[in-house]
């Protein structure tokens, strides 16, 4: 069982992206960073932080801390949202753009720019998909 | 059951109800005093909508199909009713249906009940949370109550894991926000719900539902204050468009508001107002003064707060899109203008578009009129007549034999009524208007008649029934008077609509236009889907050619449509157009096609450029229309138009499911 947002989904996640990313049809060659925001995490509702980097479609970073500020790298996205609104994506019962749009995720940045990467953003949570089963 | 005369009534299975609670929009007119029979006691002393006729509509649907096991609350439900028959004659005057019978099918349902068999909801400890912030009353999870809610806010296929909470206050808003987001669960308001039921039976369902979660239902935010002084009110997130212009009335003062059972403060951030008094008055972020409101957060704010954020920020790429708010308008300060002694209703009739835009392009932009707006025959028909046949007979009459197409409405003072009258070769004056209304169903029987082939056969057969010596024994025929149009309605309630229609302000044309009970006929027993949106007043063949898409688009796909309305605003600097499709929404068939031209106009819009659409306005209404407008969109590119197609896909899913 792995948990979601424990210390071993963070490491299969990393491992997981990856390995199994292909950086050409699953993640379209794309250059980019994206700072994930996770609020109200329980037992302690605490917020915690996802700093994902690409380059040419392969991850070249992957960043976790926990408080309310992340100041080590600078994002071009930050996209903030509840726990429970990750918990959706992840579940598959809420799609990211869809999400973005119903304003269940805070984006800052370009919505445009962020919409041209939905398809590959949504290959990183399918495959986190695939390595959580317990939340 | 028996009924007030000791008559042994019919038993009303509740097959025989869904029949009738099927038909049923969401219109929300059940919940305003329009016809002066007062409220439902039942919804309004306990406030769920499972409680109001539209609510119990809907349950009864989900009983039959047996998504929903009785609890002892159905029990509630149904005892509260009195059976007074106040929702029969509401909802007949809107949509011709008795949700009497379906509340009489509940009664009987639950006599057949054994107490013992009811289902327990246990309380769980997100509930108990929400029963400490607005009070025992005032939060449930019980299935029956959620399942009212089904289509005005949850999808129709979703499973009832919701919570349904009424708050009274601002405060107690922000609480339940903060609540949600501490135990991780979203929310959603809701108003009049109306919006929300026009897009369910589309591919729009989940993207504009709640998918789990709270339902804030805003209903007792009820404050409403009017200011004459400042010609100004104070309005609650659960105070509807009627109720604040009864309010207003009663000082000599009117607001600029959208359909009567709509709320104000939810119009406000859903689409801002936009109306046919819009030249005079203003349209979206011009008709508040102040607006108090709760963020995701939690938080409290006010436009007048030194340190809000700018709420005025936009982009103006085709990806600005919102489909839920990201705020809760709790309460709006809204602006009052004075009614005068001397306003009347003209009305220009045209044959074509391309002349009665002219027209309303010169009354815009020389600011002739308080309301303003061109509309098609189909809506004067669907607004005149009291039943969708009768309508649907005069449309025909319109169309085939008098070729009235358009008429360009104008609500204006004595001044500005002779500027239209001189403009114009002919008119229809408040006193045929008021004919028109009275003499509907007769001049609907006139189809096929010798008198319309004849009228028919002449030159222009406007000027002939308008302005020539037809007019006189026109309006002779018509044989309008209040006892006429009574007939129409069922045996039972002829009596109260003689008298419904007796009054001065049922077929006061002025009145009606302010107080807006009519559209909500375009929804009896079928929906009404009406995209368009603003497009630059300069360009008259840009605008003929957007309005050209949308009828292509219906013709398409096979779809009843019509103009709605294009009114100036803005002095006449842009104008606003609905476009409106007609469908059966029990139908997943038509509803497919809506859904494929919701799309198609949208993404045609988009290319076409320099138009704001209905997806780019949507939940933006507190904006600013010189940020939203000011410059309009380019027509998309190929490549902007294919990232248009996969945002859709991705939101929506692969254009062949829908």
């Amino acid at each position: 069982m792995v948990k979601f947002l424990s210390d071993e989904w963070i490491a299969l996640g990393k491992q997981y992206m990856l390995e199994q990313l292909d950086p050409e049809k699953d993640m379209k060659h794309i250059t980019t960073s994206i700072l994930m925001i996770i609020e109200h995490v329980p037992p302690h509702d605490t917020t915690m932080n996802f700093y994902l980097e690409l380059k040419e479609g392969k991850v070249n970073d992957f960043t976790v801390n926990t408080g309310a500020t992340f100041t080590e790298k600078e994002a071009v996205f930050i996209i903030r949202g509840n726990y429970g609104t990750y918990k959706d994506i992840l579940q598959g019962t809420l799609g990211t753009a869809l999400a973005l749009l119903k304003n269940r995720l805070a984006l800052k940045g370009s919505k445009m720019e962020a919409l041209k990467i939905i398809k590959p953003i949504d290959g990183v949570i399918e495959s986190l998909r695939k390595i959580t089963d317990e939340f | 059951m028996i009924t007030k005369k000791g008559k042994p009534l019919e038993k009303i299975g509740l097959d025989a109800a869904v029949k009738i609670a099927e038909k049923g929009t969401h219109c929300g007119m059940c919940r305003i005093d329009f016809l002066g029979t007062g409220l439902c006691p039942s919804g309004k002393k306990h406030g769920f909508l499972a409680y109001w006729p539209q609510g119990r509509m809907e349950l009864v649907k989900h009983l039959n199909e047996g998504q929903i096991k009785p609890t002892a609350k159905l029990l509630e439900i149904a005892n509260s009713c009195t059976l007074c028959g106040i929702c029969d004659k509401q909802c007949n005057f809107a949509t011709q249906l008795r949700p009497e019978k379906v509340a009489r099918a509940l009664k009987d349902y639950v006599d057949t009940l054994d107490t013992k068999d009811l289902q327990v909801v246990p309380k769980d400890d997100i509930l108990r949370g929400l029963c400490e912030i607005v009070g025992e009353n005032w939060a449930t999870n019980d299935p029956v109550i959620i399942a009212s809610y089904v289509r005005s806010i949850i999808p129709p296929d979703a499973e009832l894991n919701y919570y349904i909470v009424m708050p009274e206050t601002t405060e107690q808003v922000a609480q339940i926000i903060k609540f949600a987001n501490t135990k991780n669960i979203p929310f959603l308001p809701r108003s009049g719900g109306t919006a929300l039921s026009v897009a369910t039976p589309t591919i729009l369902s989940n993207a504009t539902s709640l998918e789990h979660g709270i339902v804030i239902d805003l209903l007792r935010l009820k404050k409403l204050e009017v200011h004459p002084e400042s010609s100004s009110a104070i309005v609650g997130a659960g105070v509807t468009s009627f109720e604040l212009q009864n309010a207003a009335s009663k000082q000599k003062l009117r607001a600029n508001v959208a359909e009567a059972g709509a709320h104000v403060c939810a119009n406000i951030a859903t689409t801002g107002v936009v109306t046919t008094w819009g030249n005079a008055y203003g349209c979206f972020a011009d008709n508040f003064i102040d607006l108090e409101l709760v963020d995701m957060e939690g938080n409290i704010k006010h436009h007048r707060d030194i340190d809000i954020s700018n709420p005025y920020t936009t982009d103006h790429e085709f990806t600005n899109i919102s489909l839920s708010p990201s705020y809760v308008i709790t309460e709006a300060a809204v602006k009052l203008f004075p009614v005068f002694d001397d306003e009347d209703a003209v009305f220009v009739p045209f044959d074509n578009l391309e002349d009665a835009l002219d027209m309303v392009l010169l009354l815009g932009k020389r600011g002739v009129g308080l309301s303003v707006a061109v509309l098609s025959y189909k809506y004067l028909a669907e607004f005149i007549c009291p039943t969708p046949q009768i309508a649907k007979d005069f449309e025909d009459i319109c169309k085939n034999y008098i070729k009235l197409r358009y008429v360009v409405d104008v609500i204006c003072n004595k001044d500005d009524k002779k500027i239209v009258e001189e403009l114009a070769e002919y008119t229809i004056d408040h006193a045929m208007l008021k004919n028109m209304i009275l003499g509907s169903p007769k001049l609907a029987s006139l189809k096929e008649s010798e008198f319309m082939k004849i009228l028919a056969e002449e030159q222009n057969p406007l000027k002939a029934i308008f302005a020539g010596p037809m007019r006189v024994h026109f309006e002779k025929g018509l044989d309008a008077s209040p006892e006429q149009l009574a007939k129409v309605y069922d045996a039972d309630l002829q009596d109260f609509f003689r008298k419904v229609y007796a009054k001065p302000e049922m077929s006061d044309v002025v009145w009606l236009h302010a107080f807006r009970i009519l559209p909500s006929r375009l929804m009896r027993q079928r929906m009404t889907m009406g995209p368009g949106g603003a497009v630059w007043a300069g360009d008259k063949d840009h605008i003929l050619k957007w309005v050209r898409m949308f009828a292509d688009v219906g013709d398409k796909y096979h779809l009843e449509h019509a103009l709605g309305f294009i009114s100036p605003l803005d002095a006449g600097k842009f104008i606003y157009i609905e476009y409106d499709y007609f469908y059966d929404h029990n139908d997943p068939e038509v509803a497919s096609r809506i859904s494929k031209t919701l799309l198609e106009t949208t993404e045609k819009s988009l290319v076409l450029g320099g138009v704001f659409t209905l997806i780019n306005y949507l939940f933006k209404g507190i904006y600013r229309k010189e940020h939203v407008l000011y410059p309009l969109m380019k027509g998309l590119t190929k490549e902007e138009q294919m990232m248009f197609r996969e945002v859709l896909h991705s939101i929506l899913g692969e254009f062949e499911e829908w």
